[in-house]
Parts: structure tokens; C-alpha cells; sequence
């Protein structure tokens, strides 16, 4: 009998592994599960341009609708995984038997945090993940209408963006001293926080939401600090947690996601993880990360599907993601938690600039307004691990990629 | 039928190797591809969501990649090398004469 593999989680990471193990010629059988009711379909056009109702949902499609049996990828929608037997070699389901599997991949993803806020299960109060999700919210998007958005970080603000953007009056509110804080710190957070305010967001920092008040529906949210502002719906964006329940108590270690090392191996043989429930090593930062961006998913789901089929790269892809609010377009590339130094090129205020996250010398990140030709030209100096001089990196004139004194080879672009 | 025309955008010149030129020609933004001394045309618009590509991509080799999302085409043939993008850019006819870049359109 051929082997089998089995990949659960029917989405970016999902959907391109079963896409990539066809593509390079595996020949056995593919069962791809997923708890949602749709073929895998691509998540950033749910807060921007499906939200606004510019693009149909198919071109948010990862593969064409026939794709699957047209490779023979045998498909379980509306089916969840409940449990995995890695000594068995089984998984079982919420609908019919057990299946067994030769190779396991793990593409669970993440699922929204749901904090205990009261209020919080009122019809109008919505957040933000499936195209469900998106559609629910989309029905409530009307011109004049009043949304509050609890929590600005990067579907916050998206959302925000988009409903500004349709005449919805928004009001946001958010613990932190500005928009994306934690990611990228108070100096490129009060630039969004401007952009946010000039494009007419009533946006609140240093305060929460403690209660979402109505009748049959919301009607207002009421904060810490006793601010009470009236809306028509609420959208909550409070951060999200790997999905991870269903290998609970199997064994397979759960660390912060599913711990893999760079071949997308968890210490179980045989069971592998991408994309945003794998908290993966990666060789060029020397530690284990966890990241929610598309093209993680998209590279490392590939990278899982060559490893199951037994080829040795490494996945050291630097992470890269994009975030379109109004028209700004937010890049970032690399990994940083923290930093000692942060290094400008260009004026903040002019919201077209690259900002620099430095250790010991070192650029592990760099963050950019409108300029992704320069953030594509700053990874080989992140993947470079070189210390380079602030005052060079901060120069205009200087060309970025002439600041990697180590040669990269291989194809990041 | 379609007719198509003779069009000379530019001198071979005036794009440097490994850089994109746009020009408009009869309403399209076309862009001009100097891949290391082979010259190429592609629609200068990103089919993912409208962002130039001389403004925002960068050429290696015969790739372009899209500055906006990332999207790689390759200008030979106008073919999607790495989504977010899926449908091609038009690729048109290019060819040098006495240094001149003339693009069939
Ligand atoms: C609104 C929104 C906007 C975004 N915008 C951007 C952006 O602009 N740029 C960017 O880089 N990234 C963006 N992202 C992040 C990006 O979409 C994710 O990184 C990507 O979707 C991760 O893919 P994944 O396959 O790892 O996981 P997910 O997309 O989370 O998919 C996991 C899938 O597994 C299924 N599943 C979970 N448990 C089970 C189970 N037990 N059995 C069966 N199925 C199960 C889930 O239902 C889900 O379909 C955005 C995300 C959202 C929600
Ligand atoms: S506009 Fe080119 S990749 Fe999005």
C-alpha cells in the first residue's frame, strides 16, 4: 500500500503543503482536514479589500475550487480532528472513523483570544478570522453607521482602516501608549496612531473595555476608566492562541504552538507543523519563533511537504509581512522581540521611512512605511547576521544591500 | 483582427541594467525591463492590486518582484512566479534596433 499522509488544517499552510507534495511527485494518498466548510482561502483580504466588498471571495482562493480532486487530494471540510495517536498512527475525527496516517502534518493555525469581558457574547459584537466571520461583520457596514474596535493591533487597525474607509464612524480603544505597540514600539506606533486620527478614528490608548452593554444587541462599551462610547457593533481584536487542543495529552510536546525544529520536525517521528501553530527553529536567529504571517505560512507549508518527502533544506525563509491601512503599506521583515536600538532612515513624520530594530549591532527587523523595495533590499543584511554602522544604515545614499559584507546565497529575494 | 504597432519608448541607453523604465503608450503603463543587456515589456501594473512595478519592484534577473505584496513575474513572458498575485502581467513584443527600444503594441 502506498503511504498515507494526512494534513490537518485546511488553510495557507495546508492547503500549499497538499499542494506541494502533488507537485513534487508524491504519488501516495493526501487527506487534508479542516474544520471550516470552505476550501483552504487566503486570510489578509478579510479585513481589507473582502471586508469593503471589492473582491470576491474566489480570488481569496489558495488553489482553484477543482484543484484538490483534480490532484487526488482527498478533502474533509467541515470536519475537525479531535484527538491524535502519534503511537497508533491515528487521528480521530468529529465525524466518522478514525484515519491513519504514515506522515502527520500539523497546520492547526491560531483561533482568536476571547477574553472574559462582559457583554462580549452580544449579538454586534464580533471579531475577526473566518470569511464567516468577515461576512457577519460585513452585513453591519453601512455608511454613518458607529462601530467601536477593542484592540489596535494589526486586525484592529485593518478593520478600522476599512470601516473608515466605508463612512462607518469608529471609535478605538486599546491599553497600550499607541497602535501596534508591542510589535513595533512607541516611535512607529504614534505615526499610525496619527494616521488612524486623520483619517477621523476617535482612537483611545491607555484604557480597556470592560463591558459591552444592549439590549438585543450592543449598544455601547463601557471602559476601565469609565468612558462609555455608543456604537452599532463592535469588532474585537485582542490577539490569538495557537490551536493546539486536539495533540493535547498526546504526547507531542506544546510549547508555546508545536515545537519543530528547522526541518518542520516535532520531536515525534513523523509528525510535522507549519505555519502559525509552529513554533519553529529557525537557524539564521538561532532560536525558536512563532509567527502569524502569510508568507510563513505559504513557504513553511511548502518546506513541511519537502521534508515529509524526505528532502533535508532547512526552512530559514526572513519572515515578511505586509499590512495596507488607508494608503499606507506597512512592511516588515526579520523577528525581534526587543531591541537596544532603533535606527530611522528617512523622517517619521513623513510616513515614508524604514525603522531599523538593532541588538548589539545587529538589524534583526526592520519595519517600513511605503517603501517595500527597501525592505526587500534590508533582508540580506538581516539574513547576514553582520553588525553594521547606524550611521550608514540611517543614510539614504547608501544603498542597503551594499551593507551585507557576508554573501548570501540562495534565493531570498 | 487586432492590429498591433511599432512603438519606440526609450533608448537602450536610458535604462540601466537590472531596472525597470515605465512609459505610457496609447493609455497602458508599459514597463521595460533592462535584464543585464536583454530588454523586455510588461504591463507596469501588478495584477494583485494595482501598484507599479518600476516604482515599487525590484529586477533580479528576469524577475520582477512587486514591492507592495511581494508577487514575482517573470518580464520575459509576463508568467505569476509567486502569488499573492495569480493572473499574469501582459507581456508585449520588444525589439532594439540602432539602440532604440521598440515595443509592438
Ligand atoms: C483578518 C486577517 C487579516 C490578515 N492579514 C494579513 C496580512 O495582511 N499580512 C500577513 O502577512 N498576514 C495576515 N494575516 C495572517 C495570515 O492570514 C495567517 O498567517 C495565515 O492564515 C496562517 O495560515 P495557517 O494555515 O498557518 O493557519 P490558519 O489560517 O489559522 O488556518 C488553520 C486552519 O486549521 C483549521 N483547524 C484548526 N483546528 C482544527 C482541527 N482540530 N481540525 C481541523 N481543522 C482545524 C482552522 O479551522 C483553520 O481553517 C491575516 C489574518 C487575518 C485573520
Ligand atoms: S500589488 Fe503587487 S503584490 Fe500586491
Amino acid at each position: 500500500m502506498p503511504p498515507g499522509f494526512v494534513i490537518i488544517g485546511a488553510s495557507l499552510a495546508g492547503g500549499v503543503a497538499a499542494a506541494t507534495l502533488r507537485q513534487d511527485g508524491f504519488d501516495g494518498d493526501v487527506v487534508l482536514i479542516g474544520a471550516e466548510a470552505q476550501p483552504p482561502y487566503e486570510r489578509p483580504p478579510l479585513s481589507k479589500q473582502y471586508l469593503r466588498g471589492e473582491a470576491p471571495f474566489e480570488k481569496a482562493l489558495v488553489r482553484p475550487a477543482g484543484f484538490y480532486e483534480q490532484n487526488r487530494i482527498e478533502t474533509r471540510f467541515n470536519t475537525r480532528a479531535t484527538r491524535v495517536d502519534p503511537i497508533r498512527r491515528t487521528v480521530a475525527l468529529d465525524t466518522g472513523s478514525p484515519v491513519h496516517y504514515d506522515k502527520l502534518l500539523i497546520a492547526s493555525g491560531v483561533r482568536n483570544r476571547r477574553p472574559p469581558i462582559p457583554g462580549l457574547d452580544l449579538p454586534g459584537v464580533f471579531d475577526l478570522r473566518s470569511v464567516s466571520d468577515a461576512d457577519a461583520l460585513r452585513s453591519r457596514i453601512v455608511s454613518g453607521r458607529k462601530a467601536a474596535v477593542v484592540g489596535m493591533g494589526f486586525i484592529g487597525c485593518e478593520v478600522a482602516a476599512s470601516l473608515r474607509q466605508k463612512g462607518v464612524e469608529v471609535v478605538s480603544v486599546d491599553p497600550s501608549p499607541t497602535p501596534l505597540f508591542r510589535v513595533l514600539g512607541a516611535d512607529v506606533g504614534r505615526v499610525m496612531a496619527a494616521v488612524h486620527q486623520d483619517h477621523g478614528v476617535q482612537a483611545v490608548f491607555g484604557d480597556v473595555v470592560t463591558r459591552f452593554e444592549g439590549g438585543a444587541g450592543v449598544e455601547r462599551v463601557i471602559t476601565r476608566s469609565g468612558r462609555r462610547f455608543d456604537c452599532d457593533f463592535a469588532v474585537v481584536g485582542v490577539g490569538v492562541e495557537p490551536v493546539i487542543d486536539f495533540v493535547a495529552g498526546s504526547g507531542i510536546d506544546t510549547a508555546h504552538g508545536v515545537p519543530v525544529d528547522e526541518y518542520c520536525r516535532t520531536a515525534f517521528e513523523d509528525v510535522y507543523a507549519a505555519g502559525d501553530v509552529a513554533n519553529h527553529y529557525h537557524p539564521i536567529f538561532r532560536k525558536r519563533m512563532r509567527v502569524e504571517h502569510w508568507q510563513n505560512a505559504m513557504q513553511q507549508g511548502a518546506a513541511a511537504a519537502r521534508s515529509m518527502l524526505g528532502k533535508r533544506q532547512p526552512y530559514d525563509a526572513i519572515h515578511w509581512f505586509w499590512s495596507d491601512q488607508y494608503d499606507v503599506n506597512l512592511q516588515y521583515a526579520g523577528f525581534h522581540h526587543e531591541w537596544d536600538q532603533m535606527v530611522v532612515r528617512g523622517r517619521l513624520d513623513d510616513r515614508r521611512f524604514l525603522a531599523f530594530y538593532l541588538n548589539q549591532g545587529r538589524v534583526d527587523a526592520v519595519v517600513g512605511l511605503n517603501r517595500g523595495k527597501d525592505i526587500r533590499r534590508a533582508m540580506a543584511l538581516i539574513k547576514s547576521r553582520d553588525v553594521v554602522d547606524p550611521r550608514q544604515l540611517a543614510d539614504e545614499d547608501i544603498d542597503l544591500r551594499s551593507l551585507a559584507q557576508t554573501q548570501i546565497t540562495g534565493d531570498q529575494k | 483582427m487586432m492590429t498591433t504597432r511599432s512603438v519606440t519608448v526609450a533608448r537602450t541607453a536610458d535604462i540601466k541594467a537590472g531596472e525597470l523604465a515605465a512609459f505610457e503608450v496609447e493609455g497602458v503603463r508599459i514597463a521595460v525591463a533592462n535584464a543585464n543587456g536583454r530588454f523586455f515589456a510588461i504591463d507596469d501594473t501588478c495584477t494583485h492590486e494595482q501598484c507599479s512595478l518600476t516604482e515599487e519592484g525590484t529586477l533580479d534577473g528576469t524577475v520582477v518582484t512587486c514591492g507592495c505584496h511581494g508577487a514575482q513575474f517573470d518580464v520575459t513572458t509576463g508568467q505569476v512566479l509567486a502569488p499573492p498575485a495569480f493572473e499574469p502581467v501582459k507581456a508585449y513584443p520588444l525589439r532594439v534596433e540602432q539602440g532604440a527600444v521598440v515595443i509592438e503594441i
